[in-house]
């Protein structure tokens, strides 16, 4: 039994972000108060209601996350700071809803952020690597998914150029998107972008960049209190796992997967909460080259193995398919600066489930997943459901 | 494979060999555990497998299989080779004992097949005073006749 199953109900009592993009002028402190305030108000909260945050930063330096509270406050809470990789802001969240829901905390601040403007501009005077894995570039690692994808099933560089002018196509619909294209991005249009790792292009790959995400997390009575009026967004399944050995297992490079850890950790989510795949009305992933998103569909059992290629061609995932995915751009158009990008998937789906999604809003929506993968490596994954 | 007379060194101590003779191929230093028979590249002290401590070095290759590749479109890190300032191949090759590595590979996108037979190589990235500073990466077999494991 998962403390979800034998302890409170957690809901997501509030949720704010500070646009992902390239802000240069902007410091980690300035973009943390934005998204954080935001999300304090949106759950009808003061900073001194919060009993303790876990802060999730991957390029910030040490002690960046203490001193990074400190733009609401010093009310003495606890503060703890965390990294996994992509998965930091989703890692954060699952330590917070647990902690809520044993009884450890009422009010639980889950904050992320990042700056990747000022690190590769440091990176780049280093010119002297040690180290083989070097060469392995995570581009490289993803587009070698989508070569044996191609061997496989037959995989056209078309089913990845129509995942990502989907995702593109989605961030224009959305304020908080790093790419706002202002007309429609055809498909061709990705494939014609200039190639990092064949066959991934540069517009089916997530750009670098800047901004934070934050999100408030409570007893879901607590939720029904501060805003009566509005439906509660409850946490139903919250989930961690590293990885398993089989044989074949990378142990260098910049390594995510293998996939039986996103098929074993969403298992764990269906069963905490009781649902299946077929119950999932939109779905969040780690699609940070195009590929990941075509294999997601089929181990979180959205679609069957070795069908993704027939559903993204009837359009299955698009806003107003059968299951929108990377509703708000994903990370190839929202952004992924890194600390931030697992929360901002919760503040995509927590306003889907609140019906407060404008033009993204997928219909009806109630069960929504958030999955998340961090290199090395883990997923984290969440289900969030409309109460 | 080029027959350089330059002394040879590698850009990372403990992952692969350098032989003497120019014209032998290297082979990566990896892990066996000795009870459940698991090998393991790079070396390890616990057995991933079965976590045993029960475990000792071994070598793997030279001969492998391409798993997947790419041909990434970015010069290579830290080399000053005309060959890898437009990019370079990258593979996840299978070894005979088991373990899956993921190197550079030599060639052109159009030189690689999923499933072909490779052989490991020492590919010189530049110089440091008299001596080459070399990675491991595999290399299509040349002969189809003798490709392949043997």
């Amino acid at each position: 039994m998962s403390i979800l199953q034998n302890g409170r109900e957690v809901a997501i009592l509030g949720v704010g972000m500070h646009r992902f993009g390239l802000w240069p002028d902007s410091t980690n402190a300035d973009m943390s108060r934005v998204a954080g305030l935001a999300a304090l108000r949106d759950a009808g909260l003061s900073f001194r209601d919060v009993n303790a945050a876990y802060v999730g930063q991957i390029f910030a330096p040490v002690m960046a996350g203490v001193r990074v509270m400190k733009e609401f406050g010093l009310t003495g809470l606890p503060v703890q700071r965390l990294d996994n990789a992509s998965a930091t802001g989703s890692a954060c969240l699952y330590e917070a809803v647990g902690s809520v829901a044993s009884g450890r905390y009422d009010v639980a601040m889950v904050l992320g952020f990042d700056k990747m403007t000022g690190i590769v501009a440091d990176s780049s005077a280093n010119t002297d690597p040690a180290n083989l894995e070097d060469a392995i570039l995570p581009a490289a690692f993803f587009a070698m998914w989508a070569t044996r994808r191609m061997h496989e099933r037959g995989t056209k560089v078309e089913h990845l150029a129509k995942i990502a002018a989907k995702n593109w196509n989605n961030g224009g619909l959305n304020p908080m998107a790093q790419r706002q294209p202002d007309k429609p991005v055809p498909f061709e249009k990705a494939m014609a972008s200039r190639m990092v790792a064949w066959p991934m292009t540069t517009m089916m790959s997530c750009p670098i960049g800047d901004g934070a995400a934050c999100a408030i997390v409570g007893p879901v009575e607590l939720a029904k209190q501060l805003n009566p009026g509005r439906p509660v967004v409850k946490v139903v399944a919250s989930a961690l796992q590293s990885e398993r050995y089989d044989r074949g297992h990378l142990f260098m490079g910049p390594v995510v997967g293998p996939g039986r850890m996103t098929v074993d950790t969403s298992a764990v989510c269906y069963e905490q909460a009781g649902l299946g795949p077929k119950d999932i009305d939109l779905v969040q992933v780690h699609d940070a080259f195009a590929i990941e998103e075509l294999e997601y569909y089929e181990l979180l059992g959205i679609c069957g193995k070795g069908e993704a290629e027939a559903c993204i061609d009837r359009g299955d995932f698009e806003l107003g398919g059968r299951v929108p995915f990377s509703t708000d751009g994903g990370l190839i158009a929202r952004g992924h600066p890194g600390g931030p990008t697992g929360l901002a998937q919760i503040w995509e789906t927590t306003l889907q489930l609140r019906g407060e999604a404008g033009k993204r809003q997928v219909a009806n929506a109630r069960n929504g997943i958030c999955h998340m993968m961090g290199g090395g490596s883990v997923c984290v994954m969440h289900i969030l459901q409309k109460g | 494979m080029s027959g350089t007379a330059r002394a040879r060194r590698p850009l990372k101590l403990g992952y692969f060999t350098v032989p003497e003779n120019p014209a032998e191929p290297p082979k990566l230093m990896g892990t066996v555990c000795k009870d459940c028979g698991e090998y393991f590249f790079p070396k390890r002290v616990v057995c991933a497998k079965c976590l045993s401590e029960n475990t000792a070095d071994a070598m793997l290759g030279p001969q492998g299989t391409l798993y997947s590749y790419t041909f990434v479109h970015f010069p290579l890190f830290g080399s000053t080779k005309v060959e890898h300032s437009t990019g370079y191949g990258v593979g996840q090759v299978d070894l005979p004992e088991g373990p899956r590595v993921q190197v550079p590979l030599a060639g052109k996108q159009e030189d690689f097949k999923v499933g072909m037979a490779l052989v490991a190589e020492l590919d010189p990235i530049r110089e440091d005073g008299d001596k080459d500073v070399v990675i491991l990466r595999f290399a299509p077999v040349v002969s189809p006749d003798h490709g392949g494991a043997k």
